[in-house]
């Protein structure tokens, strides 16, 4: 029973993994980390079920708080910086390449 | 006059330099507070001055602890030693206020930064507050030459900076260990320089620690072959900070090595002192052969600077009473013609707009006064009786005959490289003819000209009348070798007997 | 003792005040308005004058006290004190010093004075009066400093206005360089005086390091002390007083003006060294190996300058290798311990050598600065005054009995004989012949025969009396001084010597009657030989003669300015070079640029994982967090 909720959270994870690396616009890359927030989320429920306390709940809930404000910051973020250049690729943004 | 005499002297200009920072001030108001400040440690100096009665033991003494599990105290109080390192730097500093058009805020904030810093290591009596004086030290001076000098500033800026950083560590570490062996030895701990005083390491730990406090002070007086930094340094950095660096910051090196060297490695520096010696008589003839071989008047002076301080060292490493009275008392003279032969080369560059020595010519005949100034400050420097130069370098060759034949005569040989460049120097821009860059130079206004009257007037007094400024120094310098020192650690052998001695000598 | 002795800080005082009124006078008005020459003549004579008067003073306090007890000194203040080194800045009347006092401060007045005629219309008048005044104050703390550290303060403060006053003419390179060689080869010499005052500290110095201390504790030295000390002192001695092998400086000291060449490189300064040697005449007759030096090394130079001398054609540079030769002489005396002939001979010599510099410059003034012997002639009609005291001078300097050079180089040649040093004694003849001879080839080149450049001749007339009253005064010295210490041989009392003896140990030989007899007449004949042979070759007019061989290689003074040179000048400033360009940012700097290299290298290495791209940042913290499960895992279990 624990073992499903944790294999759809792993492929839920991977999935956002994979956004991340492979793909450039912001967006997508956002959507993809709110994907591994989520998965993370899952996880920590199905948990909770098992232990029997109210400890995942608690983190669950800390990470949805804490992914609702990193998106208000962040989406800020991509708005200036699509303000500056006019574009929403990664890509275009390496200012600390080496 | 009030009882926290020094700390006053150190926190007036710090404060009053984090307020420049902070607040939203012009140019020339920030150019006034810096002066009106540095003014005011100069009113006190000449009162702790005053109060000075060379007892040979500290005087002014403050007493905080701070860190009382290790024995760490806000503690402060002078000496024959340090008195005349503060009031070269309390005298000297308020004259690049005057001297140099108005600069930035943050350059005359930097500058009472550097001063609160100077004098807190100067005046600390406990080992860790002088290293934290000597860390804080450094930074403006980091930001000095960093935000305000020549076209290459920034190489120059990072060598400095990361070769004092480097020489720190060490010497924090050696720092360490005096404590832990003192602990050891004792039972208490204690950071207060007075107690280290009363050590006497030996053994091989004991010399890796000396090598760590002398790579350390090397860096930053500077002593041959660490003084690759100075040049470059010098060179870029704005003159009030090639002023401040070579008249003051390199004297606190010297003092660090009599402070917290000299007494606790008696037994070593027995050994190693020759060597010490001879790498300062090294210096003083490499640099003093480079000097001749340089272009820029800068640079030329930045090597002087260097080879007076081999000098200087040889001074320090030639254990006895005169020797080490001269060194102090170099120490001021050297400050006095060497810091104002660097403010003359400021005069010279910002009014001519070359640092070429062959650009120049003729300025004598153009400006007599100037001319009669800068020749007052270079005769201080080559040596020349009945200026301040003679008297210390007199003493260091007598000490230093005495300590090793060799070394002396070797040091002697300073009378004579040192005249060739700087002769060589004064001829091509004072003497000949004028060249385009010189033609309209204009001599030393009137309040320059003032500005520097009482130098001038310095150099000349401590070369004519010693006696009395001596007189506050030797009973501390002969202090030195009168005690010698109670503890004596065999690397690890810890006597019982010894440690007894001690908790006599605690109460 | 009664009375005051605070008079004797006042000898120095007053030139030296002189100087600073009169040097910040010329630096705050040389650019705005002129001062008047006449207030700053007057400024410059009061001083020496005053000095002169105190001098006297001096003296006669002295000549009052019993001979044993001819001594008194006057501490001014404590100078410094470390340690067991005590030194007051005092200042000691003796015999020796009081003397020494007299001529200097009587010859420096006379030539302030005729200064302010040779230098009329100087653009920078005031200037040179500030350094002659400075001069005269550090040579008169030079005679009376009571301790060899006062004493060095004048020596190193005449040497430093040497070099200003030879460098005076700034603008033109050649004269600043010949100052900047007289300071650095000064330089040189007092080295040996710091580290012989240095061992004569340690070995006695901690008795009190004041001259009667010195000399009252000089039996506690052994005698190698001694011999070091003597020898390092000696080395001062040459750099000051231009002995081999550090005379290279005084021929070109000349480029100074004549006055300054008169009094500081004639008549004074370079009489130091022999001054000096005299003060520790209680260390030089311990040890008989380091008077033999002293006389060696003066005897030679004597040999040499006056080779040289018999060769040049600048009439300074005539007088300015006599000089040297003279000086050898004095160190000759002092050598053989005839320390009495020597300052004898200081005296003497300070007479005639700066009447025949004033007077040769007196000629110069009139020529508008011509020194080339070949184009003068005939100037005996237009310059009459010039010529009758030259002439004087110049009998003096050559040896000729009565006047005063005669008897004080007869003096050192008959106490090497007596003493035993017949080779000095030869060379010393020899010398005397060579001495006659060129003083006097330059006395017919110049005034006599016919003009050589009838431009300039035609336009010469005699020099005003502000330069001529000075000359005829020192002729009168030059004719006379040497009576003061007439031997007895010609019924005299050797005045100067037993005024001198106690200030220094004389070493007096039997007196012989035979032997004074036979130095006497090998003097006159060198003499007359000398003078004869010039008159052969020059007293009817010659023309610049053309040399060849022997005469090419001394009229080049044996090329040891070019062996100096190539030998220590030259390699001096490649060694700068070479140091500044090469060793330092290649050697001494290397290992630390290396370091920041390695850091760079390693740094540039490691740069390529910096993509700056957020996607692989994300990868590689992924690649972190699952390497730290794995190994989180692993210790787990």
């Amino acid at each position: 029973m624990i073992h499903d909720y944790l294999v759809l959270s792993v492929i839920l994870f991977c999935l956002g993994m994979v956004g991340v690396f492979s793909r450039r616009n912001f967006f997508t890359v956002f959507m993809s980390v709110e994907l591994m927030l989520n998965a993370a989320n899952l996880a920590f429920i199905a948990f909770a079920r098992l232990q029997q306390n109210m400890d995942g709940h608690i983190l669950a809930l800390l990470v949805m708080a804490v992914a609702a404000a990193e998106a208000a910051l962040a989406l800020a973020v991509v708005i200036l910086l699509h303000k500056q250049t006019g574009k929403l690729d990664t890509n275009v943004f390496s200012l600390l390449k080496g | 006059m009030f009882a926290h005499l020094l700390s006053v002297m150190i926190f007036l200009p710090i404060v009053a330099g984090l307020v420049l920072l902070l607040a939203p001030l012009g140019r020339t108001t920030a150019r006034v507070v810096g002066f009106c400040v540095s003014l005011a440690v100069l009113v006190l100096s000449f009162d702790v001055y005053a109060g000075f009665t060379a007892t040979g033991k500290l005087e002014f003494v403050e007493y905080i602890p701070w860190i009382p599990s290790l024995g760490i105290a806000y503690h402060l109080g002078i000496d024959g030693i340090s008195l005349f390192i503060l009031m070269a730097s309390a005298v000297l500093l308020p004259l690049v206020y005057v001297l140099f058009g108005t600069r930035e805020k943050g350059y005359y904030a930097n500058l009472l930064l550097v001063e609160g810093a100077m004098l807190g290591a100067i005046c600390a009596a406990d080992m860790v507050l002088f290293y934290v004086f000597w860390e804080v030290m450094l930074l403006p001076v980091f930001f000095m030459l960093g935000l305000y000098g020549g076209p290459n500033r920034l190489p120059a800026t990072l060598k400095i900076t990361l070769y004092t950083i480097a020489g720190s560590l060490l010497m924090l570490a050696s720092l360490a260990y005096l404590a832990v062996q003192y602990h050891t030895l004792t039972g208490e701990w204690s950071f207060s320089i007075e107690k280290m005083g009363l050590l006497n390491l030996s053994g091989q730990a004991a010399a890796v620690a000396l090598f760590g406090f002398m790579i350390a002070f090397a860096i930053k007086i500077p002593l041959f072959p660490f003084h690759t930094w100075l040049p470059d340094a010098y060179t870029e950095a704005p003159t009030a900070t090639t002023f401040v660096l070579s008249a003051i910051m390199a004297k606190i090196g010297v003092y660090g090595v009599i402070r917290l060297v000299m007494p606790s490695f008696e037994m070593e520096l027995a050994r190693y002192a020759v060597f010490f010696a001879y790498a300062g008589v090294i210096g003083m003839m490499y640099c003093g052969f480079a000097a001749i071989g340089q272009k820029d008047y800068k640079r030329m002076l930045a090597f002087s600077s260097a080879s007076h301080m081999g000098i200087i060292a040889v001074g320090v490493f030639s254990m006895n009473v005169q020797a080490l009275t001269g060194t102090i008392y170099q120490i001021v003279a050297h400050a006095t013609s060497t810091g104002v032969l660097f403010l003359f080369a400021g005069i010279l560059e910002e009014r001519t707009n070359t640092r070429t020595i062959n650009d120049l010519g003729g300025i004598a005949a153009k400006a007599p006064l100037f001319a009669l100034f800068f020749a007052i400050a270079m005769l201080a420097s080559v040596g020349l009786p009945g200026t301040s130069g003679f008297i210390g370098e007199f003493l260091i060759i007598l000490g230093a005959l005495k300590f090793n034949v060799w070394v002396g005569v070797l040091t002697g040989t300073s009378l004579i490289i040192g005249v060739c460049y700087m002769l060589w120097m004064f001829q091509r821009v004072f003497f000949e003819k004028s060249k385009a860059a010189s033609v309209q130079f204009k001599d030393l206004s009137p309040v320059e000209g003032l500005a520097f009257v009482p130098v001038i007037l310095l150099i000349l007094i401590m070369g004519i009348y010693p006696h009395p400024f001596l007189r506050k120094i030797e009973p501390s310098t002969a202090q030195f070798f009168a005690a010698s020192s109670q503890i004596v650690a065999q690397s690890s052998v810890v006597s019982p007997t010894l440690s007894a001695e001690l908790s006599t000598e605690k109460n | 003792m009664e009375h005051s002795t605070f008079y004797l800080g006042m000898i120095p005082l007053f030139p030296l005040l002189g100087a600073v009124v009169i040097g910040l006078l010329h630096v705050f008005t040389c650019k705005r308005w002129q001062v008047p020459q006449l207030l700053y003549g007057l400024l410059a004579c009061v001083g020496p004058a005053m000095s002169f008067f105190l001098a006297m003073r001096v003296f006669l306090e002295l000549r009052a006290l019993p001979v044993e007890a001819r001594f008194f000194s006057h501490k001014a203040f404590t100078w410094f004190s470390v340690g067991d080194l005590h030194l007051d800045m005092g200042f000691l009347a003796d015999p020796l010093s009081s003397l020494m006092l007299l001529f200097v401060t009587f010859i420096g007045t006379l030539i302030h004075v005729y200064s302010i005629g040779y230098m009329d219309g100087d653009k920078s008048y005031g200037k040179f009066f500030a350094y002659m005044n400075l001069f005269l104050g550090s040579m008169l703390i030079l005679v009376l400093g009571d301790s060899p550290v006062v004493m060095f303060v004048g020596w190193e403060g005449v040497g430093l206005c040497s070099y200003l006053l030879i460098s005076y003419y700034s603008e033109d390179r050649g004269n600043v360089l010949a100052g900047n060689k007289a300071f650095i080869v000064n330089r040189i010499g007092d080295l040996g005086f710091v580290l012989g005052m240095g061992f004569l500290f340690w070995a006695i110095g901690s008795h009190g390091f004041d001259f009667l201390s010195l000399k009252a504790n000089a039996h506690l030295m052994n005698e190698s002390t001694i011999l070091i000390v003597c020898l390092l002192l000696f080395v001062g001695a040459t750099g000051k007083s231009a002995q081999i092998p550090l005379y290279v400086w005084l021929p070109d000291a000349m480029a100074g003006p004549t006055p300054v060449s008169a009094l500081i490189h004639a008549a004074t300064m370079v009489t130091a060294g022999v001054y000096m040697v005299a003060r520790f005449s209680f260390l030089y007759v311990e040890v008989a190996a380091a008077g033999m030096v002293v006389a060696w090394i003066g005897i030679l130079t004597a040999l040499l300058a006056a080779v040289f001398g018999m060769f040049q054609d600048d009439i300074k540079k005539i007088l300015a290798y006599s000089t040297v030769s003279q000086l050898g002489y004095m160190f000759a005396g002092v050598g053989v311990t005839a320390y009495s002939a020597g300052i004898f001979h200081v005296f003497t010599h300070a007479f005639f050598k700066a009447l025949l510099f004033l007077g040769a410059g007196a000629v110069i003034y009139v020529l508008h600065h011509e020194q080339n012997i070949w184009k003068m002639g005939g100037l005996k009609k237009k310059m009459p005054i010039t010529y009758w005291t030259m002439l004087i001078g110049a009998l003096a300097l050559a040896g000729c009995p009565p006047f005063a050079g005669f008897f004080s180089k007869d003096e050192i040649l008959y106490s090497a004989l007596a003493n035993g040093h017949v080779f000095i004694w030869l060379i010393g003849v020899l010398v005397a012949a060579m001495t006659a001879y060129y003083t006097f080839r330059m006395i017919f080149v110049v005034f006599h025969g016919n003009p050589r450049d009838q431009h300039a001749y035609d336009h010469a007339t005699e020099a005003p009396a502000v330069m001529t009253v000075p000359l005829i005064i020192l002729a009168v010295g030059a004719l006379f001084a040497g009576f003061y210490n007439l031997p007895a041989i010609f019924g005299g009392e050797q005045m100067i010597s037993h005024w001198l003896a106690p200030s220094v140990a004389d070493h007096h030989a039997q007196h012989s009657f035979f032997l004074e007899f036979i130095a006497i007449a090998t003097s006159i004949a060198a003499f007359a030989f000398g003078i004869w042979v010039a008159y052969k070759r020059f007293g009817k007019g010659a023309e610049e003669p053309v040399f060849a061989g022997f005469a090419r290689f001394a009229y080049h003074k044996f090329y040891v300015d070019e062996l100096y040179n190539a030998l220590f000048v030259q390699p001096y400033k490649t060694v700068g070079v070479a140091i500044s360009e090469e060793v330092e940012p290649h050697m001494t700097d290397a290992p630390v640029t290396s370091v920041s290299r390695l850091y760079m290298r390693v740094g540039s290495l490691v740069k390529v994982f910096q993509s700056g791209y957020v996607r692989i940042y994300a990868i590689y913290m992924i690649l972190g967090l699952g390497i730290m499960s794995l190994i989180l895992s692993q210790s787990l279990n």
